[in-house]
């Protein structure tokens, strides 16, 4: 691209970096309305016109999510199941994306594309069958059951990007390792893994972020108060008649920090899942 | 001097030779399907298996009660239930209309998006990083707060829209402006998710085709739509490909923020399907929503795959 | 120590590609053979069923003696350099040179003293504890040797091992693996397709084209006396001139196009089986190092051509001309782009730095005619006696 040298006053103030300001605006001012309204007093929440900055500011919500509101209970939840999925996706999905990348299979090119398709699959398509499946199982309002479903939606795309990843690394690194006498799983363990970290990564903090944000196997199948995940667990404060805004968003930002700062550390990992998985199709 | 009989004298005359797979390929191709298969059995049972279910329960009579499902029979009427069903019709033409929407302005905004950081010289990094931060929230939460904002007493929409003069509209009991106000939380949301993908292919642009281009005496606009979007075609066909897919799963976001209303106007497929199934426990025409949902989305899938077949990856 | 023996050595793919035809071939201790030939010929093929990467069709590998036909790559005791050194990015030079051994359960002193004394060989010394990441190519390449040497293998296996160096590292490093492989004194089968490395560095060469082996001898036999049209268009750089020819009734002027060149009687001594050749067409080779320009008064026969091009190198001029007799270029002897432009009656002479050459003008060339090549029209192959 063409490098135009801006001089003076342009430097700050030019189009893009004005356009960039409105894009900061863009998304940060709901942003900003969330962290901010959950520092009102709950009796500033219902103020017409609005609170524009809190005051005063108070962790009242936040006492009442934890508390009385079971926050913990979700937020613990939601720990476990998301990363129980993750790890057992990341094991299974980078055995299989290894297979299907770098060993001579037929009909590999049909099995990706197959689990392409499902991958792409609305969870209501099976979410019915899938509910009295884990009731027959018994394994309604467990961790196991949501663990089971989501390890298995999100295994199609991790190996997408796992075996990308794989297909990236010089095929005579298997060779060489052989010849140093490295059976299989000693090549696959000592060589391979090292250099897929990278696709790992991204595979991870995708699977993460699907599992955390997840809502309609949640709501369906653990929709008890013990066994809730946050997402059930926000959509459900409260009662009919009032919606509890600020432990709402109390917990909001609770939620969203940890992935946000997850998301943030590992974006580089999460660009290049998201473009070399698109291109390389 | 030694000297090998020459090559056009030793044509092989003995028995032809066969080529055989090596030995060595068989054993990595049995190892391959070993370490294939444990992710296999997990998505064909929980994926796979369901969905087959699915599709029979759609087909049956079928009551469930607290100790299964009792599949009376095969018949059809569940199919013609739904598709002579007037909110089925509305939740597919609604469906339809709000993903093309979404992703034709998520689209248009994300590539400006896109195009002003990819001429951004510092704190790209950072613009980047807060990208991606509503991508990674939750639905329900960005539900949530847009409910908060759309809210009709003491909503902050509310509040600008007065001060603008445009009134005091009740944003989510109403349909049109609930519809949009949907839209809007979702654009919100996935907007700046596009914008990444867009800006890392441009990115990955080669530089010399640009100033190729800028010798060749094009510019701006020109430059734009005859070179960055070609480029670009591939990157973005499959990134659209998925997210309109993945729209015809659109749940919880009317779930939350309207609950499928005011009365049916945000009662997307999958609103129906979960109703039907799980609020009216009528398990066979939910299962005929669900599978028919299901079948439009394979279809798109298929039908795309095969105008990106050069896009989608094939290893030899 | 061991040697290589290949013995009617075939390799057919599942697809049916013979890639490699009856190869024989035996590498001596502590011998240096290069395998050579354009792309596609099979000889990488014929290292990886040496090493064991792939399987064997017909025919007996021997290391040592013994058969290993069905033996892995690790029973075979041989190291393999690759094109791309496949050196692991995630282990530092000491552990990259090490894995092997510590595969083998080698003692953790031993093996620290191993690579200590391998690094010392190859000048690594101070680079053991980086990753290849952050090493020079040439480094990386040495590493790659490194890790192959430091087992003390029976057989040495290298595939291209210079082919993505730049020029100037690449001279370097021919001498480099030269010297480190005389210094192990292990049988070695090294893979190029650069005929210069082939020449420079072989005991012995063996020149491939399409899976049959065309010949195999010292580097200087191979210039002196090609066995066939092939070798001798592969081998030499620039490549020697060849012209469709047709002898005189006592065989003992060569006609190519319209001049006629009489040929000395000690022509003969070396090459009898020519006699029969009267009145036969054969293909004429001549180098352009063995066309000087010709001064007067020196007897010889001479060849006169137009010329087209004159390169300055400073040691010497390479002089392109054109003569009326068709040329002949066999298949992958050149590269591809001299293939595809060979046109009839190309030539090239290397003479003195001072010699006069104008652009456009014909230039008489004498023929050192000790190096003249003849070959039979049809089957291609060389007559000598």
């Amino acid at each position: 691209m063409r490098n135009r040298k801006r001089t003076g006053w342009h430097r700050i103030i030019n189009g893009v970096n004005i356009s960039a300001f409105f894009v900061v605006v863009f998304v940060g001012a709901p942003l900003y309305w969330l962290i901010a309204s959950s520092f009102k007093a709950p009796n500033n929440l219902g103020d017409s016109p609005p609170q524009y900055f809190p005051h005063p500011i108070t962790t009242a919500n936040y006492r009442d999510a934890f508390g009385p509101e079971d926050f913990g209970i979700y937020f613990r939840n939601s720990l476990i199941i998301t990363l129980v999925a993750t790890a057992l996706v990341l094991i299974v999905g980078t055995m299989a994306g290894y297979a299907l990348g770098r060993m001579p299979m037929r009909g590999k090119f049909t099995l990706m594309v197959t689990l392409l398709v499902i991958s792409v699959f609305p969870a209501i398509a099976v979410v019915a069958p899938l509910y009295l499946l884990l009731r027959d199982l018994g394994w309604l309002n467990s961790y196991q059951g949501l663990i089971l479903v989501y390890t298995a939606f999100n295994l199609p795309f991790a190996i997408w990007i796992l075996r990308n990843y794989m297909l990236g690394i010089p095929k005579e690194m298997e060779e060489t390792g052989r010849i140093d006498g490295a059976g299989p799983i000693r090549t696959l363990w000592t060589i391979i893994l090292p250099m897929a970290l990278p696709g790992i990564f991204t595979a991870g903090i995708f699977c993460f972020t699907a599992c955390w944000t997840e809502f309609l196997f949640a709501l369906t199948f653990n929709s008890a108060n013990n066994y809730r995940t946050i997402p059930v667990g926000i959509a459900e404060f409260g009662t009919v008649y009032t919606v509890p805004y600020g432990t709402i968003f109390a917990a909001s930002v609770v939620a969203v920090v940890p992935i946000g700062i997850l998301v943030f550390i590992f974006r580089k990992f999460v660009i290049s899942g998201l473009t070399s998985g698109a291109v390389k199709g | 001097m030694t000297t090998i009989s020459s090559a056009a004298e030793q044509a092989p005359a003995s028995a032809p030779l066969v080529g055989r797979p090596d030995v060595n390929r068989k054993r990595m191709a049995r190892l391959g399907w070993t370490f294939t298969s444990p992710a296999l059995i997990i998505i064909g049972l929980v994926t796979i298996f369901p969905i087959v279910y699915s599709v029979v329960i759609s087909f049956s009579n079928a009551a469930v009660s607290g100790n299964g499902v009792s599949l009376n029979g095969f018949t059809t009427s569940n199919y013609s239930l739904v598709f002579k069903n007037s909110t089925w019709h509305y939740a597919l033409g609604f469906t339809i209309i709000y993903t093309a929407i979404t992703v034709i302005v998520e689209l248009v905004i994300g590539t400006m998006i896109a195009l002003v950081l990819q001429r951004l010289t510092a704190g790209r990094g950072f613009m980047m990083a807060l990208l991606l931060i509503p991508w990674s929230m939750i639905t329900v939460i960005n539900a949530e707060l847009w409910g908060y904002i759309y809210q009709g007493t003491y909503g902050v929409a509310d509040a600008i829209l007065t001060a603008v003069g445009l009134g005091s509209p009740d944003i989510l009991g109403t349909p049109t402006p609930a519809i949009i106000g949907l839209m809007i939380a979702d654009i919100w949301k996935t907007t700046p998710f596009v914008a990444i993908i867009v800006l890392a292919g441009l990115v990955m642009l080669p530089g010399d085709v640009y100033e190729a281009a800028e010798v060749d005496g094009s510019s701006g606009w020109s430059t734009f739509w005859r070179i960055t979007v070609p480029l670009l075609r591939p990157t973005l066909a499959l990134a659209l490909i998925f997210r309109v897919l993945q729209a015809f799963g659109l749940f919880d976001l009317p779930y939350v923020l309207t609950n499928g209303g005011p009365g049916t106007s945000t009662t997307s497929l999958a609103i129906l399907g979960y109703d039907a199934i799980f609020k009216n426990l009528s398990y066979g025409p939910g299962a005929a929503v669900a599978t028919t949902t299901a079948a439009l989305v394979l279809l798109g899938c298929l039908l795309s795959l095969r105008a990106f077949r050069v896009q989608v990856g094939k290893e030899n | 120590m061991a040697t290589v023996d290949m013995d009617k050595v075939n390799k057919v793919y599942e697809n049916g590609f013979h890639a490699v035809k009856d190869l024989s071939l035996d590498v001596r201790e502590g011998e240096f053979m290069v395998l050579v030939g354009p792309s596609g010929c099979g000889k990488t093929t014929a290292l990886r069923m040496v090493a064991g990467l792939e399987d064997i069709t017909s025919g007996e590998l021997r290391i040592g003696g013994k058969v290993v036909n069905d033996e892995t790559p690790k029973e075979r005791d041989i190291a393999m350099v690759f094109q791309n050194y496949a050196l692991y990015p995630h282990m530092t030079v000491a552990e990259n040179i090490g894995f092997a051994l510590k595969l083998r359960k080698m003692p953790k002193a031993d093996i620290a003293a191993k690579v200590k004394e391998t690094g010392e060989i190859l000048g690594l010394t101070e680079w053991l504890d980086r990753k290849p990441g952050q090493l020079s190519g040439g480094q990386r390449q040495r590493v790659a040797m490194g890790r192959a040497i430091v087992r003390s293998p029976s057989v040495f296996l290298m595939d291209e091992p210079l082919s993505n160096l730049d020029a100037k590292l690449r001279v370097q490093m021919r001498a480099e693996v030269q010297r480190i492989q005389r210094r192990i004194n292990v049988a070695t089968l090294y893979v190029t397709h650069d005929q210069i490395e082939a020449m420079t560095m072989g005991d012995r060469v063996a020149v491939l084209r399409s899976g049959v082996l065309q010949q195999v001898d010292h580097p200087q036999t191979l210039y002196d006396h090609p066995n066939n049209v092939f070798v001798a268009a592969f081998i030499g750089s620039p490549a020697m001139n060849l012209y469709e020819a047709t002898m005189s009734d006592d065989a003992h002027k060569v006609k190519v196009g319209s001049q006629t060149l009489p040929l000395p009687d000690d022509l003969f001594a070396a090459r009898p089986g020519l006699l029969r050749y009267g009145d036969k067409k054969v293909v004429l080779g001549v180098r352009p190092e063995h066309l000087p320009a010709a001064h007067d008064g020196v007897p010889g026969p001479t060849l006169v051509g137009n010329v087209d091009l004159v390169e300055a190198l400073g040691s010497e001029l390479v002089v392109h001309f054109t003569i009326d007799a068709p040329r002949v270029q066999p298949e992958g002897a050149g590269t591809d782009d001299e293939d595809a432009t060979a046109k009839a009656g190309e030539g090239v002479a290397r003479v003195a730095p001072d010699t006069k050459v104008k652009v456009g003008e014909r230039m008489t060339f004498a023929v050192n005619t000790e190096g003249m090549q003849f070959f039979d029209m049809e089957t291609d192959q060389a007559i000598w006696d």
